[in-house]
């Protein structure tokens, strides 16, 4: 966070002063002096001098006005005018000295009021354009300054896109879930219960579906829809009393492009910090719906024990967020939501411009 | 011999089966007098059973095993059940208590029956401090693993019809709005009941700032501090064109950066 301090005026007039701006003022004052020498009876020596000092002035004014940046007008308008207003003043005031600080004794000379005149007319005209220029300069170096802050997010985002795919390549399949699950196949398989095989290919389908891949651009939420189904079906044979669910995916979705694990993330979620803590268990309800908007709707709602305010969200939900923000943009968001009468509803929406 | 008697306590049925299955073939004297699905209930039944052997699962909804194990504690010889956590079982190690990982196999189940029996029949004075100690310790494990945060986390707010969890790192500024508060987040902007004064208490001081009477800030999306006369300043934020006003009370909290 940088503090910008428009006052004391002193440092950052001083700052915006450099020497590449005197240089090109004194420049254009040797110019303007040499154009009008010719007509003019005093010496080029006073003439350089009064359009220097005019110069130094119109530079101090475009810089005072710079560093105001009043928020009523563009800066550069501001400057400009400014500039076109102090031209004449200035002006006229170089003129002072030579009389003596008699302002009669200037208007009452003809030849100095033609040369004041010609003065200001040049400066008039020279004094604006530079301003412009400068500002138009300023601009630029503004953009170019927003355009590598743009770069500087866009390499972050990637970053951000390789870290979420590396965590995601990292341990996805809970071991705890693994072994508890395992244990509850082994008493099937024991006891000789007909569950056992139904129970192995929903394991099957689940451990396919969950292990590690390296590109997900082919993952469809037809996939994604079939791998929580899995999932869910072996909590539910881990969990009979306290467990119910639906999945319903309309079939005109199923197609649809779908970052693997995505839905998997959220059902594991209902499932561990809504179903499982309570002593009653819960329902779990996994859709998705195309909205007359056009947006993509995915959701995972559970009546389990709900959040509380003060939850700490889960490395799931944080790394979900990234996925998100990595394979879309800003065109897809994770929403949480109170479900009603009790429990939680997260759902992922994509707008129609991402979904495919 | 006398009655020898024992308690099931596990989630999950099949799992309760199989352990009951297992017993009965490992120890056929031994009568598993009742079956718990959580830790209330496994603390409810052993009061009226009063068994001598509990099998407590570690991980169960509502009171967990260790909890139950708490309130049972010199009671009964515990045997605590749990599924590859392995924080506890290095505890239970360290404290030489009985413990089964699931999935177990009847031979690890045998070694554990055959150490029970030998205790039944010394004489039953169980080292009690060392359970006392490992239940303490994995107590308070269990606790940091569910993580909860001393400040608010997210921020909830009616939507429509709807009521949203905002996290609060998404969220830009609170401000006053009579007697609510306008939440603005990247999202949109709801109103909320909660006061100023209130939200700034509960959220966290590292992140959020309170910049005048009536407005706090996520210092994460300041963009700028503009300094304002008589000691005042105004606040950018990234990617908003609202300009925030910090009072003079409140100027110090930018000082420093």
């Amino acid at each position: 966070m940088n503090m910008v301090s428009p006052n004391p005026p002193g440092s950052g007039l001083l700052a915006a002063l450099t020497l590449r701006r005197v240089t090109i003022a004194l420049a254009l004052a040797v110019v303007v002096a040499a154009v009008l020498n010719p007509i003019f009876v005093t010496p080029f020596v006073v003439l350089l001098g009064r359009t220097m000092v005019i110069a130094m002035v119109l530079l101090l004014v475009f810089i005072g006005l710079g560093q105001w940046r009043p928020s009523w007008a563009p800066t550069w308008l501001v400057q400009v005018l400014g500039v076109a207003l102090a031209v004449p003043i200035a002006t006229f005031a170089v003129y002072l000295p030579s009389v003596g600080g008699d302002v009669t004794a200037v208007l009452s000379h003809e030849d100095r009021v033609s040369g004041f005149l010609l003065i200001a007319l040049c400066s008039l005209i020279a004094g604006p354009l530079m301003t412009l220029g400068a500002a138009v300069r300023e601009r630029d170096a503004q953009a170019r300054n927003q355009s590598l802050q743009f770069a500087l997010e866009r390499s972050t985002l990637e970053r951000q896109a390789l870290d979420a795919r590396l965590r995601l390549l990292h341990a996805q399949i809970e071991p705890h879930f693994l072994f508890n699950t395992l244990a509850n196949v082994q008493e099937l398989v024991e006891s000789g219960s007909p569950q056992a095989a139904p129970v192995l290919r929903n394991l099957i389908a689940y451990l396919r579906g969950a292990m590690p891949r390296l590109n997900d651009a082919d993952a469809t939420l037809g996939d994604e829809a079939e791998l929580v189904h899995a999932y869910l079906a072996l909590m539910l044979m881990r969990m009979p009393d306290r467990l119910r669910f639906t999945v319903d995916i309309p079939q005109a979705l199923k197609g649809m492009h779908f970052p693997s694990m995505a839905l998997l993330t959220l059902v594991e979620n209902a499932v561990r910090h809504g179903v499982d803590p309570s002593e009653q268990g819960g329902a779990i309800e996994v859709g998705a719906r195309r909205e007359a908007s056009g947006d993509t709707v995915v959701w995972v709602a559970d009546s389990g024990v709900g959040m509380s305010e003060k939850t700490a969200a889960g490395t799931g939900l944080t790394n979900l967020r990234a996925r998100l923000k990595a394979v879309y943009g800003d065109a897809a968001r994770l929403e949480l939501l109170e479900h009603t009468p009790q429990g939680l509803r997260a759902q992922i929406v994509i707008e129609p411009s991402a979904s495919t | 011999m006398t009655r020898v008697t024992a308690l099931v306590a596990d989630d999950e049925p099949l799992l309760r089966e199989r352990l009951r299955s297992n017993l009965a073939r490992l120890w056929p004297e031994l009568e598993v007098v009742a079956d718990a699905r959580n830790g209330r209930e496994a603390v409810e039944l052993f009061d009226i059973h009063l068994p001598q052997i509990v099998f407590l699962d570690v991980h169960m909804p509502g009171m967990n095993g260790i909890d139950a194990a708490r309130s049972i504690a010199r009671r009964a010889q515990l045997v605590f059940v749990t599924a590859y956590e392995q924080y506890a079982v290095q505890a239970f190690e360290q404290g030489a208590i009985d413990y089964l990982v699931k999935p177990f196999d009847e031979a690890r189940l045998a070694d554990t029956v055959q150490r029970l029996r030998t205790r039944f029949d010394q004489a039953p004075a169980a080292s009690g401090n060392a359970l006392d100690a490992v239940i303490e310790r994995l107590s308070s494990e269990l606790r940091q693993r569910t993580p909860s945060s001393a400040y608010l986390q997210w921020i909830k707010a009616s939507v429509g019809q709807s009521v949203r969890l905002i996290p609060v790192e998404q969220v830009a500024y609170l401000k006053a709005d009579e007697k609510y508060t306008l939440v603005v987040w990247e999202g949109g902007e709801a109103l909320i009941r909660k006061s100023i004064r209130e939200l700034a208490d509960e959220l966290d001081p590292e992140r959020f700032a309170q910049v005048h009477r009536s407005v706090i800030v996520n210092l994460h999306q300041v963009s700028q501090v503009n300094r304002g006369p008589n000691e005042t300043a105004e606040i950018q934020l990234k990617g908003r064109k609202e300009l925030l006003p910090v009072s003079r009370s409140f100027v110090h909290v930018f000082r420093q950066m």
